[in-house]
């Protein structure tokens, strides 16, 4: 039986758990910064981008890995 | 028929280079630029027209993120930032237009007959974005030596604060240097990459209706990700050359400090604490 199909269901979907929190908690904390502050929405902006970036990258690399995992092995 | 190739397909050689037909995504996203930029430039006035201004938008807007952020030697690598976020984003939407990943030509591959599209999204081949991240990574270096001597460049990557930390410390800083190379381009890839397959998907399931709000979603991400490409490549150069300056201190903190070995490194400068 070839389990390779379920190591990457399961590579992706365990990798996505922290990033999913992770990107909850940023946009959250962006949101409720923008609330108290409208007028920093300027300033938020670039380090809030960066910081889902380095969030969601996370996630990718357990893409790739899923992704070796189906068309590499 | 779900059918997308984690590599880009060949589709003809000039002698010893084998052109992909991502390479051909890359490179009608590149005549775009040029025809745009030639036109544009050509006939260009104070008062700007409809197109000029279409253009000159998203220079100005990332020139203004640039400044905000770049401390006195902007100038120096905005044109860096600006042509790699609109490189990125002309090609990854691009990768979405009707036509791009569907016309094509059938062939056998492992013995199926699979379609081989003409075009493809530059993005989604690896060798598209290691490229960019590899000029990335050599922009931000050489902006390290100019600004700070080839000494104080070698002097910050690889003699650790305080000395007696260097065995433990060094071999961490290299490893996060060289991991700023491998996630840039791994996460330009995972995005377009996961993009294309998740239209195919949906292609697959639902052909009709269905796919368009992807199709939104996929232009937001295609927008996401040449910002973020750029603004990451800002930020290093950034942190490459505001090392030793007295107020260039960005206020971007380094995103990939999880190594404990760069936080005492930037604070480190001789005149940093006289400010």
């Amino acid at each position: 039986m070839d389990l390779t199909p379920l190591a990457a269901g399961l590579a992706m979907g365990l990798g996505a758990i922290g990033p999913g929190i992770g990107l909850g908690i940023a946009v959250s904390k962006a949101m409720e910064a923008l609330g108290r502050n409208p007028e920093a929405s300027g300033a938020i902006f670039v380090p809030y981008i960066l910081g889902i970036a380095l969030a969601e990258a996370i996630g990718i690399y357990a893409l790739v890995v899923s992704l070796i995992l189906i068309f590499a092995a | 028929m779900l059918n997308v190739e984690i590599a880009a397909e060949p589709l003809f050689s000039i002698g010893p280079l084998t052109v992909t037909n991502s390479m051909v995504g890359a490179l009608v996203a590149s005549v775009i630029l040029l025809v745009v930029a030639w036109y544009v430039t050509r006939r260009a006035t104070l008062v700007p027209s409809r197109m000029q201004v279409l253009v000159e938008f998203p220079i100005e807007w990332i020139a203004n993120i640039v400044q905000g952020t770049g401390g006195s030697r902007w100038r120096s690598f905005a044109p860096l930032v600006i042509t790699i976020f609109i490189f990125v984003l002309i090609a990854n939407w691009l990768g979405l237009l009707p036509g791009v990943g569907t016309i094509g030509y059938h062939a056998e591959h492992h013995g199926e007959e699979v379609l081989i599209p003409f075009v493809r999204a530059a993005g989604a081949d690896l060798n598209f974005t290691l490229g960019l991240a590899i000029v990335s990574f050599i922009a931000f270096i050489a902006f390290g030596i100019k600004a700070n001597g080839l000494g104080g460049y070698l002097k910050h990557t690889f003699i650790a604060n305080p000395p007696y930390m260097t065995p433990i410390m060094t071999p961490i800083h290299i490893i996060s240097e060289l991991s700023r190379l491998i996630s840039l381009s791994m996460r330009l890839f995972g995005n377009v990459f996961a993009g294309e397959v998740l239209l195919a998907t949906m292609l697959a399931l639902v052909p009709l209706v269905v796919p368009i709000a992807f199709l939104g979603l996929e232009l937001v991400f295609g927008f996401v990700q040449a910002l973020v490409f750029s603004l990451l490549t800002m930020t290093y150069v950034i942190l490459a050359i505001a090392e030793n300056e007295e107020h260039g201190r960005p206020e971007l903190d380094d995103p990939d400090h999880d190594s404990p070995g760069e936080a005492p490194d930037h604070r480190a400068a001789p005149q940093g604490t006289a400010a």
